[in-house]
């Protein structure tokens, strides 16, 4: 809820209806582009009422509400320029650069505009000073004393959607800290040269590449070196911003950053934000089409992050985005929740500028979209979901050396892997089809067997998970099988944290290759995981075969089989056993689910109340792309002896 | 054109979608076909997806292809791009509306001119303005072409064309109001508002409702109130346009004619307060209808040339009004029409839009040499 785009009587009817929609939290972002009003001088309220946040947010605690507050400094939001003051945007000191020197402009309506540079020192310098403007209000109202319960550190900092690998940034600040990182990364210049292939006399000849040029494995290591110091340099810069927001005030409250679409193309590390920030989360705008995409992003959140989060679910969208409809924003939701989302903000909850489709309007009415989403929250509170897990036993390794290969070939230039997989859906799409040396494309080839691996896991009723090739060890422990795609060249370590897997008794699946190469295209050697499985999968039926080997071989759990294709289950357990069954329908027919149950059971629909009951089996009409959430009833939920089926 | 401040409010999801499946029916088509049917998906000659709004997109360095794709079905493998001529084919043998080939580099090449090029003041059309003239030098020098060749032939304007074209269409300071109904109650609605020469309100029909008070259910009667409330809530209207979802439907598909000045003459459309050159419009849809007419009368006969003196007259005075076309240099509606056509979804069993749209973009072409379509 933007609270200095609604006039100041509609904040207490707006926060009431979101309140009685059974949401226990508002999120606002707080806008530096709004609040000030001249360099160094800020307006809290003192002369506009509407930018009264302090009183927005007591009111807030007034009501009973916790606050999450997101002070930027990006936030997009819709705004001109995406929250910032036009004066720090035209600074060239601010500004990003291009290889040549020139800005980088966004190209969101109403104004391109160039955007900041992550690594400019002046821009840091500007957002200190607001956070300690900002600082001084929303400070004393942290939690616990305050509402302030979370605070995000800016927003989809993925270069302003310009963050294709030779897009940006060539500030001088960037350069330097380029050269920095490949000082920490190689000890010292001439082994830097030797890493990349070229005679640096001083560290300024070790530029940053501006184009693509490599022929063999040698010739990419400059490019994986841009594209890895490329998510290091927001990393980095979040880091600095989230201690000098500290600096001002603001800590000891759980710290938020938020990925926009396309996350696997994104030029950011999502393990790695989360070691500097407490909570890293997806965006979710998407069509009823895109189940594939919903699907994918949460199951990388449940594998890859402790607590898979959404910052932004979306409701409704900006007129310039794809438009979604209402029906479109409850299947992203139910469809999330189905595959292992615990939380998450409705965005926007209330209606306002730039903004279409939200269940409560601008002056705090609700709208009859309002009705279902009321529902699905008292739903989700009744079943306690947020206490639930989903048991997963596989887990599919998403390799960040071959995605970093994937953005360093994409060749579209401004259409960048992450444009690419939130438009067309897939990240590799792109990619220049060169060898290098190696069997294959190695930058499109894992992709596709990363995609052969789910389809197969799918299609045989396997729960799994994605998990980063750089997620932290204790992501595998509740593992029995991760499939991690290798070819010749791999990150030594991350390949030890797969052989660490399988000495710890977990089956690795590894192939088509055994890697020779390390990062730096040196012969380096690999151990072989004990008792690994190396498979060659050259076609959807390889995949296929080899997952039927492993359920049988390792008995894996089919929880809630359902036919006919393309319907899927997913279960949500606590202690006692199943809970809630999600029935998923991604297709646009029609049909009657099948699902077989280990005794006799009811399940009862938690948003309509229609109920289904059977034994042996249980028959549910679904419509065409659409989710019943279904809670579970009878011997298969009473008994855990009989509940084998939810892999107990 | 546009503001810096623009507001947009007043839509729900179901006014906004469905105005945009009103003008861009292919973007409401897209999100109704099935997803892909693999998270890497990869396309082949036998890939039936829709052609409607499908692009194909190769890549090559003068010798190879680096990278083909299609932007429904997914990657291209062994794509072999047999030069400018060959782009119809192979979006025929693709199943793609469109197709682009770019040179490497070519991308970032339009990235940094067009960074160059744009200047702090200019606003969101003069920008895209620039991009527009940098992606032309990209196709006057062979590193960028496209099939087809819709936008090739209309001249690129300048800022101050535009602006001086929507003084015709939306004078400073006035509005723009489209309503539409369904039974008695507002499928959705569009306030377009121009302030000290930008647009700068595009409103939806909360915000209408807001302005007016509960609507009484005829729109043949609301229209008035509707008029009103804008004027005192937003600007004075400089047209409106108020009619019922089933008759814009038709009007918006029909190849017909006469088919709009048919729906004012009978109401189904109301028009108030007419511009001008949208009173001269009107009677030039209906001087098209009856060549129509009389040419099937006379058994086929070419009457249209009885008519041409009469056509003179009406293109003159739409010259004389005030020609957004003259003004721009290139018919928008024309273009409008052809985009829509080609945006058109295929329909299931029947004849592919895309054919339909070829007989008419054909009896365009024919007509360009009759000064009653070309008026």
């Amino acid at each position: 809820m933007h609270y200095w785009r609604l006039d100041r009587s509609a904040w207490r009817p707006g926060l009431t209806q979101l309140r009685d929609l059974g949401l226990p939290m508002v999120e606002t972002y707080v806008p530096w582009q709004v609040h000030e009003i001249a360099p160094g001088q800020y307006d809290f309220g003192e002369q506009d009422p509407r930018k009264d946040v302090g009183a927005f947010v007591d009111m807030a605690a007034d009501l009973g509400l916790l606050v999450f507050a997101r002070p930027g400094p990006h936030i997009n939001a819709e705004m001109t320029y995406f929250g910032i003051p036009e004066r720090i945007i035209y600074d060239s000191a601010c500004q990003a650069r291009s290889p040549r020197q020139n800005p980088v402009l966004q190209g969101f309506p109403p104004r391109m505009f160039p955007v900041p540079s992550y690594a400019s020192q002046t821009f840091l310098d500007e957002v200190g000073h607001w956070f300690d403007a900002v600082g001084e209000v929303l400070a004393p109202r942290l939690w616990p004393s305050g509402p302030i319960a979370m605070l995000q550190v800016d927003n989809e900092a993925s270069y302003y959607f310009r963050d294709a690998p030779y897009d940006q940034d060539y500030h001088p600040d960037a350069i330097v800290a380029w050269r920095k990182f490949l000082e920490k990364r190689y000890g010292n210049l001439s082994k830097t040269a030797e890493a990349h292939g070229q005679k640096y006399v001083r560290w300024d000849d070790a530029a940053p590449p501006e184009k693509f040029a490599a022929d063999d494995a040698s010739g990419l290591v400059k490019h994986l070196d841009w594209v890895c110091f490329r998510e290091q340099l927001i990393t980095t810069s979040l880091s600095k911003m989230k201690r000098r927001m500290g600096k001002a005030g603001l800590k000891n409250v759980v710290t938020v950053h938020n990925f926009p679409l396309g996350d696997q193309g994104v030029a950011m590390s999502s393990p790695s934000i989360e070691k500097v920030l407490d909570l890293v989360g997806f965006d979710y705008y998407h069509a009823r089409r895109e189940h594939r995409a919903i699907k994918r992003r949460t199951l990388y959140l449940a594998g890859t992050h402790p607590l898979p989060y959404s910052p932004e679910m979306g409701i409704g969208a900006p007129p310039w985005f794809t438009p979604l409809a209402n029906e479109d924003s409850l299947f992203t939701a139910l469809t999330a929740l189905a595959y292992g989302l615990r939380g998450f903000n409705l965005y926007m909850a209330v209606d306002r500028d730039r903004w279409y489709g939200a269940p409560i309007d601008s002056r705090g009415n609700p709208r009859v979209e309002a009705g279902a989403w009321k529902q699905l929250l008292s739903a989700l509170n009744t079943v306690g979901f947020h206490s639930l897990a989903r048991r997963v036993e596989v887990g599919i390794m998403l390799p960040r050396e071959y995605a970093r290969l994937s953005k360093a070939t994409s060749l579209l230039g401004f259409m960048s892997p992450t444009v690419l997989e939130a438009t067309v859906g897939s990240p590799v799409v792109a990619c220049r089809e060169q060898s290098f040396g190696f069997d294959g494309p190695i930058q499109v080839l894992w992709w596709k067997l990363v995609a052969r691996f789910a389809e197969a896991l799918t299609d045989a009723g396997i729960p799994y998970v994605y998990i980063d090739g750089d997620a932290e060890p204790e992501r595998l422990e509740s593992l029995r099988v991760l499939i991690s795609p290798s070819f010749d060249y791999c990150d030594p370590a991350r390949w030890k944290r797969v052989t660490a897997f399988a000495d710890a008794g977990g089956v690795v699946v590894y192939g088509p290759a055994m890697p020779g190469l390390d990062l730096s295209a040196k012969r380096s050697l690999f151990e072989v995981p004990a008792d690994g499985r190396r498979v060659l999968i050259d076609t959807d039926a390889d995949a296929r075969s080899v997952v039927d080997e492993l359920a049988r071989d390792l008995e894996l759990k089919r929880p809630y089989p359902v036919r006919p294709a393309p319907l899927e289950t997913t279960v949500h357990e606590d202690v006692a056993g199943a809970r809630v069954l999600f029935l998923v329908n991604p297709g646009k027919t029609r049909l009657d689910a099948i699902i077989d149950v280990p005794a006799t059971t009811r399940f009862e629909d938690m948003l309509n109340g229609e109920r289904f009951e059977g034994t042996g089996s249980v028959k549910v009409p679904i419509g065409g792309w659409s989710v019943r959430m279904l809670s579970l009833r009878g011997a298969a939920h009473e008994s855990e002896d009989t509940n084998t089926a939810v892999a107990s | 054109m546009i503001s810096e401040s623009l507001r947009f409010e007043g839509f729900d999801s179901r006014s906004w979608t469905n105005l945009i499946g009103l003008f861009a029916p292919n973007v409401v088509h897209r999100l109704e076909s099935e997803g892909a049917d693999s998270d890497a998906p990869v396309a082949d000659e036998s890939s039936s997806a829709a052609r409607s709004g499908s692009l194909i997109v190769v890549l090559d360095d003068r010798e190879h292809v680096l990278m083909a794709m299609h932007t429904r079905n997914g990657r291209i493998k062994g794509l072999e791009y047999e030069g400018p001529d060959s782009l119809e084919a192979m979006a025929e043998r693709w199943s793609a509306s469109r197709c682009v080939v770019l040179r490497e580099g070519v991308m970032e090449e339009i990235a940094e001119r067009a960074a160059y090029k744009t200047e702090r003041g200019d606003d969101y059309l003069a920008q895209l303005l620039v991009i527009s003239r940098t992606i032309r030098e990209m196709s006057e020098a062979g590193l960028l072409l496209t099939w087809p060749r819709t936008f090739e032939a209309a001249p690129i304007p300048t800022i101050g064309m535009v602006n001086r074209a929507l003084d015709t269409v939306l004078p400073d300071n006035h509005a723009v109001v489209i309503v539409i109904w369904n039974g008695n109650s507002v499928w959705s609605a569009l306030v377009l508002r121009r302030r000290d020469g930008f647009i700068d309100l595009v409103a939806g029909p909360d915000l209408l409702t807001r302005w007016t008070g509960p609507l009484g259910g005829d729109w043949r009667r609301d229209y008035r109130v509707i008029s009103e409330a804008v004027d005192r809530a937003a600007a004075p209207v400089h047209l409106g346009i108020f009619t019922n979802l089933g008759t814009l439907r038709e009007l918006l598909r029909s190849y017909d004619p006469g088919a709009w000045a048919t729906a004012v003459a009978v109401r189904d459309v109301i028009v108030s307060p007419t511009p001008p050159y949208i009173a001269v419009a009107l009677g030039a849809d209906v001087v098209r209808a009856t060549a129509k007419e009389s040419a099937r009368w006379l058994g086929g006969i070419d009457a249209l040339g009885q008519f041409a003196p009469l056509a003179n007259f009406v293109r003159s005075r739409i010259a004389e009004v005030a020609s957004v076309t003259a003004t721009l240099g290139f018919d928008p509606l024309n273009l409008l029409a052809q985009w829509l056509r080609r945006a058109e979804p295929v329909s299931e069993g029947g004849p592919s839009v895309d054919s339909a749209a070829d007989q008419t973009v054909d009896a365009d072409d024919d007509a360009e040499e009759t000064p009653v379509d070309d008026a």
